[in-house]
């Protein structure tokens, strides 16, 4: 699928969280405790078989939203950016998803109004 | 740690739920769970199978329900404002089950049981209120689980805080104090989304800030991860929208269409913990919090931990109190005195030896029934049985029950179980504390009054139906599949009538193997080429993948066709009903939960034969109203200076019942094998069998029906008993001892009751541990030790030859061989229908058309009056009624016979209404006269034209035009408008001028053809009336010289023919050695020509073996017997598409064709498949 087309090297936490990424060329790290969740795929457009005990991961994938900056940013902060990744349940593969506006994401649970 | 889910969908909750009890249970029960819930939606539909599985598994069942809930603000006829989960509290003696019971009763009590009510599954909040307390003790008794799929819960999309803590207010203030929870689920969808996270914290903040428990499940629908697809699949069946469809909708309604991810497993207890971990994480809450919630869970999961015996009378039989049936004494002596009272009426005069048989046998059952403490059960069925007869319907028992002379004198069964030697342990004993199984046929045009009554009798509190579970098979499987992924209906529907017989759960298997799927594999394996491949079929591959997904899930419930459940007054508490299509109750519970719930079922079956033998003896009485005229109508014997048989009454009432099993011209017509319309021995199969047997009595009907089961089929028991029958070999027994047991089957292990026999003589064992033995055979886990006790015991007495050989025997024959008993109760019908046949074919034959009770089309019992050379008489607008009619031929050349009339009923797109209209104000003397006094539609007048009803009315009025133009008069006056008043005013006399309309109509058009008012038939009645509708193919099969259905038995065996003709059976048997065969039978005017596709003529004949109505088939003879002879098929061609055949292989050299010959014949445009030749579209 186009969405992701961009494939990412992540480096996990023991529990199975992200702690580290590699994207085009250069190495983060994750500064936040991350967001995951789920979402719907459209398995019968992307997918051919479907047949019973293929187990985990043709319904959903986990997405992660990671906050990152740079390992040098430590001393001086410099920018921080937001990323969506997605990983493949059965592959286990990453992808980035989306790309966040360089303002740092904070828990998206929209607000009371009033 | 451990983890309880309270919160269950299994695959009983319809359209819904992915997974059986078995699976959740043993897979809670493997992560250290020590119960589990079942709480699907709308009723207790997998309750009973989860007691059983929790029960196997070890763990503690819990009990619940998912259901909808009326919206208190809104109309509360229609419109529903959530789902809440209610569980049952357990260890209080069975109140917390009856408050469950009753509330689903409830939420049914007012919808229609008819599909698409608009009527919703619900309660309103103050119906769920009253429930949750015991009405004795006023303690709590329900709890309700308030979750995400709650108002609450749907509530909380959006930004709004206030409106979910509104709703939320309404349930603490509207049930009774400690009767609620809240539910947290999260199935991790994205933030702000249905099952999200952040909205299990809103609902764990709600719950905190009201002071009401919390408890965590994760609403499961899969025991694993690979559920997800199914469920997404049984989604969109459950919406009837697509996939793609669904996905593309806003998710307006929270946890609405489409699960938002597939998250909603079985998961572990560790799992779970995680998940709490990360819901109490995101709502800033600590250790204590998650402590707290999942101590909750538990404390509400011990709270509801169900005790199957007491708190559901676990396998405890519950029947109707005695003083409901009458009786203020001991049953038991009740019951020994009406047995007293039936020895005289059925066995008069009895003394001597028979006399000391008997009545020691009937000491032995009363005996049985006394300890087993089931004489009101016998009782309650003989009451049943009673009011039917009363009824004035037919009534037999069938199956074991007729193994019981107990049975037999209080006129429950109608087979004297000693004359025919059947034994009582085959259907009760001692060893068994199960209620038996009796079951009753009635006329099934009475079955529904008898229900009624059996209500009225009992009382509506102790009588309910039984319910069936309809589950997925492979075309309702790949439709729903196909839908699901938003393929094109017609393509789904070309691909599901290739479907035959096999499970979903096999279909890429059958994918290899069935000739007939050979295309589709074809195009499923293009499909899978990718982008390059064909891109239509890109998905097939996926359809076969979710196709065995479906299989065997549960879709809906039904009325069973015979269940009827009757208990004592505590009946509603035991077994939640909702409405059934018939408008009388159905319990949520199927024939399996029947024992479990200790629950009285009698299968009360409406047998089609029973009706059309009652209307048969009805026309009888009606045409010869005296004795004497039908005694001389039927060919009765009359002895010398008398008036003929005692079963004949004077008012010429014929007694099916009390007609001896004796009359050689029924044995006569069973042996020429022209069965058709006949009990039992009609198939293709058994008219072979029939052919070759050639019974002579009574009893070798008994052991025809037996012998024509799967397992001695199979098994190939049938030649061997053939061949010594007919003395071509000598008989063999493995013992002397042996002969009194097999001797009835010349040697041959046929019946159940043999096996018994045959354990009891070698070893001792008495019959009821006989029955016990038999049971075990073929069974892996106790044949072993049945074995190894046969053997040990027969050694004693019998030679290690002797003991090897009968025990080879039992082995084989044992777990499939028939049960005399059953085989005794068909013969009966069997035998009365055969002789209804052979004295009284127009009346019998009316009764079949009318009641229709065979495996066949209608159509070919209408082409076996034509062979018999009975007239069909045409539809007629004043002679033809609103049913079948046998009537004396006045006029022609057929005057003085009986022919039968056409029924009026039936006719396409004819009403009900206008049918009773057009009966009550027969005669008309006009079409004017019949659009004023019957109002029948403009469409429908035209339908009764084409069918030749109007013509003896044209022919009366004198006009000269034909059908055609008539119909043409009436297609043009379709388009006009109606002139309304053109009634005859009241008071004013209409004048006798006979049908001017008809008089004056112009003739203008040629007759219509033969082949036009055959096909005129075929699709309005589904029946070919005017000719067989084979004949105007005839010129061609002439030319290709097909040899006809009557020519057949004078060829020598091994012919090679061709033969044509529309299809009327198809069977594919299960088979010795396991490789398909199909039988096609074909009827061409002269008979029915049955055949038999091997596996080669299967792969020559590919997707022609099931779509197709008319088949030409090349093949050679087999004789099967004096009487029989069927086609062993080489190759089949669609005769509907003449063009299409190889005119240079199967043309006779020199011969040409005729001039039309792409003739297509009536059938040609007709889609009434089912009705014409039995195949479904």
């Amino acid at each position: 699928m186009g969405l992701f087309s961009e494939s990412v090297d992540v480096i996990c936490t023991d529990v199975g969280q992200p702690q580290e990424i590699q994207w085009k060329g250069t190495r983060y790290v994750v500064i936040n405790e991350p967001l995951r969740w789920y979402e719907r795929r459209q398995w019968w457009v992307e997918e051919s078989r479907a047949p019973l005990g293929s187990g985990a991961g043709l319904v959903d994938h986990e997405i992660w939203r990671v906050q990152l900056h740079r390992p040098q940013d430590e001393e001086q902060p410099g920018p921080t950016i937001t990323l969506d990744l997605v990983r493949h349940l059965a592959s286990g593969r990453w992808r980035l998803l989306r790309i966040h506006d360089a303002a740092p994401a904070q828990a998206v649970e929209p607000d009371e109004a009033a | 740690m451990s983890f309880t889910h309270l919160h269950v969908s299994t695959a009983f909750s319809a359209h819904y739920g992915v997974s059986w009890p078995d699976e959740l249970a043993q897979s809670a029960a493997a992560d250290g769970a020590t119960a589990l819930a079942c709480t699907d939606r709308d009723g207790l539909y997998g309750t009973i199978k989860h007691l059983k599985a929790c029960m196997d598994a070890g763990i503690d069942p819990i009990i619940g329900v998912d259901l909808a809930i009326f919206d208190d603000d809104g109309d509360h006829r229609t419109q529903v404002a959530g789902r809440v989960v209610v569980l049952a509290h357990g260890n209080n003696n069975g109140a917390g089950y009856r408050a469950l019971c009753r509330l689903i009763s409830d939420a049914h009590a007012r919808t229609s049981g008819k599909a698409g009510g608009v009527v919703p599954v619900a309660v309103t909040r103050a119906e769920l209120a009253s429930r949750t307390l015991d009405t004795q003790t006023l303690k709590p008794v329900l709890t309700v689980l308030i979750g995400p799929d709650s108002d609450v819960g749907r509530a909380m999309g959006g930004r709004k805080y206030l409106r979910p803590r509104t709703l939320f207010k309404q349930w603490i203030d509207a049930m009774p104090p400690g009767t609620i929870v809240a539910e947290a689920v999260s199935h991790l969808s994205a933030p702000g989304e249905p099952l999200s996270t952040a909205h299990a914290v809103r609902m764990l903040k709600l719950a905190l800030e009201y002071n009401v428990p919390a408890i965590l499940s994760n609403a499961v629908r899969y025991c694993a991860q690979d559920g997800a697809p199914t469920a997404d699949v049984l989604d969109s069946a459950r919406t009837l929208k697509s996939l793609p469809e669904l996905s593309s909708t806003p998710l307006l309604q929270p946890t609405g269409l489409l699960q938002p991810t597939g998250q909603g497993w079985l998961k572990n207890a560790q799992q779970m913990l995680q998940l709490g971990k990360e819901i109490m994480g995101a709502a800033g809450q600590g250790a204590a919090g998650l402590n707290k919630l999942l101590s909750n869970t538990e404390a509400l999961a011990d709270k509801c931990r169900i005790d199957p015996v007491l708190d559901m009378g676990w396998k405890k039989p519950v029947v109707p109190e005695a003083s409901i049936i009458g009786i203020e004494r001991d049953p038991m002596v009740e019951l020994t005195q009406r047995c007293e009272a039936g020895i005289t009426r059925r066995f008069p005069g009895i003394n001597g030896n028979a006399e000391i048989q008997m009545r020691s046998r009937l000491q032995h059952e009363l005996g049985i029934i006394d300890k087993l403490g089931f004489a009101s059960y016998f009782l309650t069925v003989a009451e049943v049985s009673r009011m039917i007869i009363e009824m004035g319907v037919r009534v037999a028992a069938r199956g074991s029950g007729a193994s019981s002379l107990v049975n037999y004198l209080i006129d429950i069964s109608q087979v004297d179980p000693i004359r025919h030697d059947l034994i009582f342990e085959r259907f009760l004993s001692g060893r068994r504390s199960t209620l038996p199984d009796i079951d009753i046929d009635v006329e099934s045009a009475e079955r529904h009054n008898v229900y009624r009554k059996i209500f009225e009798r009992f009382g509506a509190e102790r009588v309910t139906l039984m319910s069936m579970q309809n589950g997925y098979r492979a075309r309702g499987a790949v439709r729903d599949a196909g839908m699901a992924l938003g393929m094109d209906d017609g393509e789904i529907g070309e691909i599901a009538k290739q479907l035959w017989r096999f499970s979903a759960r096999k279909f890429r298997e059958a994918l290899v193997e069935k000739p007939e799927l050979r295309e589709f594999a074809g195009r499923v394996e293009a499909g899978r080429e990718g982008p390059g491949g064909m891109e239509e079929n890109q998905q097939l591959d996926l359809l076969v993948d979710l196709t065995e997904r479906l299989d065997r899930l549960p879709r809906h419930i039904s009325m069973h066709p015979c269940g009827v459940i009757l208990g004592d007054a505590t009946l509603l508490d035991r077994t939640p009903v909702q409405p059934s299509g018939l408008g009388l109750p159905m319990s949520q519970f199927d024939k399996h939960d029947m024992d479990p719930m200790g629950m009285l079922k009698l299968d009360v079956l409406g047998v089609r034969m029973q009706s059309a033998m009652a209307f048969a003896v009805r026309e009888v009485i009606r045409l010869h109203p005296s004795k004497a005229e039908v005694v001389a109508a039927g060919h009765h014997p009359v002895e010398a200076g008398g008036t003929g048989p005692d079963y004949i009454a004077p008012d010429g009432r014929i007694d099916l019942n009390a007609v001896p099993f004796d009359d050689e011209p029924t044995y006569e017509l069973i042996r020429s094998t022209h069965t058709l319309g006949c009990f039992q021995i009609e198939s293709p199969g058994q008219r072979e069998l029939i052919g070759k047997m050639a019974p002579r009595e009574f009893n070798d009907l008994i052991i025809d029906i037996s012998l024509f089961r799967p397992g001695p089929m199979k098994s190939d028991m049938v030649r061997p008993f053939l061949e010594h029958r007919h003395g071509f070999a000598p008989e063999v027994y493995p013992h002397p001892d042996l002969k009194p047991v097999l001797q009835e089957t010349h040697g041959v292990t046929v019946f159940h009751e043999q096996i018994l026999k045959t354990f009891h003589v070698m070893t001792g064992c008495g019959l009821d541990r006989a029955d016990e033995f038999r049971r075990a055979l073929g069974d892996e886990l106790h044949e072993p030790e049945v074995e190894r006790y046969f053997r040990r015991e027969a050694i004693k007495r019998y030679s290690p030859d002797v003991v090897d050989k009968v025990w080879g025997t039992l082995k084989a024959f044992g777990s499939f061989g028939f049960c005399k008993a059953h085989g005794a109760a068909f013969a009966v019908p069997t035998y009365q229908s055969a002789w209804l046949k052979a004295h009284h074919p127009e009346a019998f034959l009316a009764g079949l058309w009318e009641h229709d009770p065979g495996m066949y089309p209608k159509r070919l019992l209408v082409a076996e009056a034509r062979r018999l050379g009975i007239p069909i008489l045409p539809l007629d607008i004043n002679r033809s009624q609103a049913e079948y009619r046998v009537e004396r031929i006045q006029e022609g050349q057929n005057s003085g016979k009986l022919g039968i009339r056409l029924s009026l009923n039936g006719i396409y797109g004819l009403s009900g209404a206008e049918l009773k209209r057009i009966v009550a104000g027969q005669p008309y003397d006009s079409l004017a006269d019949l659009r004023s006094r019957a109002r029948v539609s403009k469409p429908n007048i035209k339908r009764l034209a084409q069918l030749g009803a109007f013509d003896a009315l044209h022919r009366d009025a004198g006009g000269t035009a034909n059908r055609a133009d008539l119909v043409q008069h009436l297609q043009a006056l379709q388009g006009s408008p109606s002139k309304k008043g053109s009634g005859v005013i009241e008071g004013q006399l209409s004048l006798p001028l006979g049908d001017v309309e008809l008089r004056n109509l112009a003739a203008g058009l040629p007759e219509p053809s033969m082949v036009e008012n055959v096909r005129a038939e075929l699709d309005l009645m589904a029946v070919d009336v005017s000719e067989h509708l084979m004949e105007s193919h005839r010129p061609l099969l002439d030319k290709l010289g097909v040899t006809t259905a009557d020519k057949l038995l004078g060829l020598r065996n091994g012919t090679e023919v061709l033969v044509a003709g529309v299809r009327i059976a198809t069977q594919t048997p299960p088979m010795r050695g396991g490789r398909r065969v199909v039988f096609i039978s074909i009827d061409d005017g002269t008979g029915c020509v049955d055949t038999v596709f091997f596996h080669e003529a299967q792969e020559e004949s590919g997707p022609l073996l099931f779509g197709t109505r008319l088949l030409l088939i090349r093949g050679t003879t087999r004789r099967t017997g004096p009487k029989g002879i069927s086609l062993s098929a080489s190759k089949a061609w669609d005769l509907s598409r003449p063009e299409t055949l190889p005119y240079a292989e199967v043309l006779p050299p020199g011969v040409g064709l005729p001039p039309e010959f792409t003739h297509s014949g009536p059938l040609e445009g007709i889609s009434r498949n089912l009705a014409i030749t039995g195949l479904g579209s």
